[in-house]
């Protein structure tokens, strides 16, 4: 990929193999006109925020009430007075409470030596195990016959256990 | 009397800070433009990435006085923006890339095919560009600006001078072999 041209940056160099020039030819674009006039356009119309309130002019010129120091002796006190006025106001119209004159003492309804349970009450645990529904129901003639084929596993077992220890001697 | 020093001051300290906002702004718009463009590929995403960087700075205008390299520091509030504003965005197209290229870059001695060619031919190594993985990616895009130096890349990407190195190195053998990959199919 070779372009004939007098601007080497402009030619893809495929050779060089990092691709680098590529990103210096972007690097060195040229920025669009006018650029530092619209971002400070912009910083113009931003809004300023966190701004310091200034204090009104005709305090600044120290011609207001507030400069003379026998309104602001009274503006203190009138401060003090409103502030104790309403305390007064306030603990005046809230009435302790009175201690009472007897003490009640909790009633024993069973007065008992040791300790006493508290009321507490005992929870027998429970099985939280499956159900049977429907029990199996044994007739007399199936449970016979049940024995029966019992005692037969049993005797071959016995029988078996007699013929090994015959062999051993 | 003190109220009228201080309202006094207040507003000297507001020219002040006005006017160092304005000299960073004709000072270094362009270069934030240009590190906003190499990650957006995109004129109008990076003016605005350039607008909300100054606005930053308009906020922290306080603090000014504190900052040591407001270069670095600037190209470092609008590296943020950049790497946000395109972790939101989709993927851009390699299309979206060869037409904007081919609208940006300077035509010098080149025919309309010619141009088209290599819009074509930088976009596609932009495209390998995005298949490195970010940290190599964000050294080699930053080490085409030839005025940030490794340390002041460093300072940028919040790591050390070493590691610049390390990822430009490694970088670079990612990039040769994507693009020898690539000239490979073809």
């Amino acid at each position: 990929m070779n372009f004939s041209t007098q601007d080497n940056a402009l030619i893809p160099d495929g050779a060089s193999g990092t691709g680098e020039e590529t990103l210096r030819l972007i690097a060195r674009l040229p920025v669009p006109q006018l650029l530092e006039e619209r971002v400070k356009a912009g910083l113009n119309s931003a809004p300023r925020t966190a701004r310091i309130l200034r204090w009104p002019a005709p305090l600044l010129r120290g011609q207001g009430w507030m400069h003379s120091t026998a309104a602001r002796s009274a503006a203190a006190a009138a401060i003090v007075i409103v502030v104790a006025g309403g305390s007064w106001g306030v603990y005046s119209r809230v009435q302790p409470a009175l201690p009472p004159n007897v003490v009640v003492m909790p009633l024993h309804t069973a007065p008992s030596i040791g300790f006493s349970s508290a009321g507490a009450m005992r929870t027998p645990q429970t099985l939280n195990g499956s159900v049977v529904a429907h029990p199996a129901t044994v007739t007399p003639q199936q449970s016979k016959a049940a024995s029966k084929s019992a005692d037969q596993t049993a005797a071959r077992f016995r029988q078996g256990k007699r013929t090994v220890r015959g062999a051993r001697q | 009397m003190e109220i009228a020093h201080s309202a006094v001051y207040d507003e000297t300290r507001q020219h002040v800070e006005d006017a160092t906002l304005t000299a960073l702004v004709d000072q270094y718009a362009a270069t934030l433009y240009r590190v906003a463009f190499s990650v957006l590929r995109n004129a109008t995403d990076a003016e605005d990435a350039v607008q909300e960087a100054f606005l930053r700075v308009l906020r922290h205008r306080g603090t000014l006085d504190e900052i040591r390299d407001h270069r670095v520091w600037l190209i470092r509030i609008v590296w943020n923006i950049v790497l946000d504003r395109k972790r939101r965005a989709k993927t851009r197209p390699e299309t979206d890339d060869v037409t904007e290229l081919a609208r940006v870059l300077p035509a010098a001695g080149l025919n309309a095919e010619q141009r088209a060619a290599a819009a074509q031919h930088h976009a596609h190594v932009l495209a390998c560009v995005d298949r490195l993985p970010t940290k190599e990616r964000e050294v080699l895009v930053l080490s085409a600006f030839e005025e940030l130096s490794s340390v002041e890349i460093a300072s940028v990407l919040g790591i050390t001078e070493s590691s610049v190195r390390s990822r430009l190195f490694r970088a670079r053998n990612l990039m040769a072999g994507l693009l020898q990959h690539s000239r490979s199919l073809r």
